[in-house]
């Protein structure tokens, strides 16, 4: 059964290795291909997809 | 090797069965105390030259050898060949247990036994000083040799089925004899009790296939059936072994995070501070390009609001590689709200808020902001706009902390499971001993009179 463990913990050991390599962390974001170069320009030819959403507001 | 040198190999030396006459190998001539002719199975005194007949009868052989009669080889340093073999067994509550012996002969060592129960090997040497009795924490018998302490298996009255071949004694079939064995794996004590003497012996646990290479038999040793009360654990579960591995990796996980987090760059790349009027037409803007050095990396982004008060502002930003048009979209909203309820003042600040966006390739990029604000409810009167103020700060290769102790999490999370494996086998150890748990177990010990069921 150690053997399990030792693959298994090689797993964790390799993922994380592999994560601090290519800076794999939590954390979301949306990925859009093909941004056209004239958003450099001219901004609001691009939305994002965030934007016009929802909202908390808080407060009592 | 020098041509003229003869290599010398005992020959055994041969007789006639006085009962059948068919001709009887004597291995062990002078060292013998009987033998067992392999013809009729009369049993004869192998200490009187004329071969006295010591029992007639034997039942029909039912039991072959594993190892055959005169097989030679290298056990323990020496050489050794079999030249008896018996089948022995005791009776527990109605159900017969049987394990066979097999008497090995070297003419400058002596005798010495195989012991062979369900396909498990045992190398069993007499002992010619006594163990000294003793108990352990639960009061069971022990035994210590040599510093080690045995603990006591099973006592029993062993049965002699059957037998072949020579014997150091004058063995018989029906004979029963009183045994009790005491076990430190992978060794073993065994007393023999007969009316006239005590006898005792060590057993050490020797794997079939180490067996079978020694005697160099064909095929493969048969498989070893369930756990034999000295059977090494073996590595894979030993109790404790998985724990050990947790040590092992999870000082390798402190490595790397220390490793990862002196290598992290932790450079600023971008650090400014944004005004927000909150007027009609389009809000968004782009920030100047700026360089992500290295690899894939992960990018913090910090986002601080000043002068917010009683309302909120949520900034969704795209992240554009210049040169490939690859975008990351994300948002972070800021708020501040204050006020009192019932007399006591309150207030939610939260004018702070950040993120990781993970594996961010190396490149040219430009962030796209567009900061968003309550819009103005219809037909109320839009109160005069207060101008927001921002900061946006993206921090390249930043460490990340949580990675690591969530990989310990998931280092423990099998354990609980794992660490049971080596008392099971311990458990499976002890079942077939008069105690059916080990030594260590935990007894429940009730002061009531048995009354329990009532």
């Amino acid at each position: 059964m150690s053997k399990f463990y030792m693959i298994y913990s090689s797993l964790v050991a390799g993922g994380l290795f592999y994560s601090g390599l290519t800076g794999w962390s939590f954390g979301s974001y949306d990925e859009v291909k093909g941004v056209p170069k004239s958003v450099r320009d001219n901004p609001g030819a691009y939305r994002s997809h965030y934007a016009g959403s929802a909202r908390y507001f808080g407060g009592k | 090797m020098n041509p003229g040198a003869r290599k010398i190999v005992p020959k055994p030396k041969a007789l006639n069965c006085p009962n059948c006459g068919s001709a009887i190998e004597l291995r062990a001539m002078g060292a013998a105390a009987a033998v067992v002719c392999s013809y009729c199975s009369v049993t004869l005194d192998a200490t009187n030259p004329q071969l006295v007949i010591l029992q007639r009868f034997q039942a029909q052989m039912t039991v072959q050898p594993l190892i055959p009669l005169g097989s030679r080889g290298k056990l323990f340093g020496a050489i050794w060949e079999i030249i008896g073999f018996q089948q022995r067994g005791i009776d527990v509550e109605g159900t017969n247990y049987f394990w066979r012996e097999y008497v090995l002969f070297n003419p400058y060592k002596g005798f010495r036994y195989l012991s062979e129960y369900d396909n498990h090997w045992s190398f069993v040497t007499p002992l010619p000083s006594l163990p000294v009795p003793g108990q352990n924490a639960n009061s069971r018998p022990t035994m210590t040799l040599d510093g080690v302490t045995y603990g006591h298996f099973q006592t029993a009255r062993a049965y002699t089925w059957f037998v072949i071949g020579e014997f150091p004694w004058q063995v018989k079939v029906g004979e029963i004899v009183s045994t009790a064995d005491y076990v430190a794996a992978p060794k073993m004590l065994s007393s023999e009790t007969t009316e006239n003497e005590v006898t005792w012996s060590r057993g050490e646990y020797i794997e079939g296939k180490d067996l079978w290479a020694a005697f160099q038999l064909p095929n493969a040793a048969p498989a070893a059936i369930g756990v034999y009360s000295i059977q090494p654990a073996p590595i894979d579960n030993r109790a404790g072994r998985p724990w050990k591995l947790f040590l092992l990796f999870a000082a390798l996980l402190m490595t790397m995070m220390i490793f990862f987090s002196a290598r992290a760059r932790q450079e600023t790349v971008l650090d400014q501070t944004y005004a927000y009027q909150p007027v009609v037409g389009e809000k968004s803007f782009v920030t100047k390009p700026f360089d992500l050095a290295g690899n894939s990396a992960n990018l913090q982004v910090e986002v601080f609001g000043e002068g917010i008060d009683n309302d909120w502002i949520f900034i969704s930003m795209a992240l554009i590689n210049e040169s490939t048009g690859q975008a990351y979209d994300f948002g972070r909203q800021i708020s501040y709200y204050s006020g009192t309820d019932g007399g006591e003042a309150w207030s939610e600040n939260n004018l702070k808020d950040s993120a990781v966006l993970p594996s961010i390739p190396g490149g040219r990029y430009y962030l796209r902001i567009e900061p968003e604000t309550e819009p103005p409810t219809p037909g109320v009167p839009a109160a005069l706009p207060k101008p927001f103020k921002y900061n946006v700060k993206l921090v390249r290769d930043v460490p990340f902390y949580f990675r690591y102790f969530l990989g310990l999490f998931f280092l423990l999370l099998p354990l609980p499971f794992l660490g049971r494996r080596g008392p099971n086998f311990e458990n499976l150890r002890w079942t077939e001993s008069d105690y059916g748990v080990p030594p260590n177990a935990i007894v429940w010990k009730s002061n009531s009179s048995g009354d329990d069921d009532e």
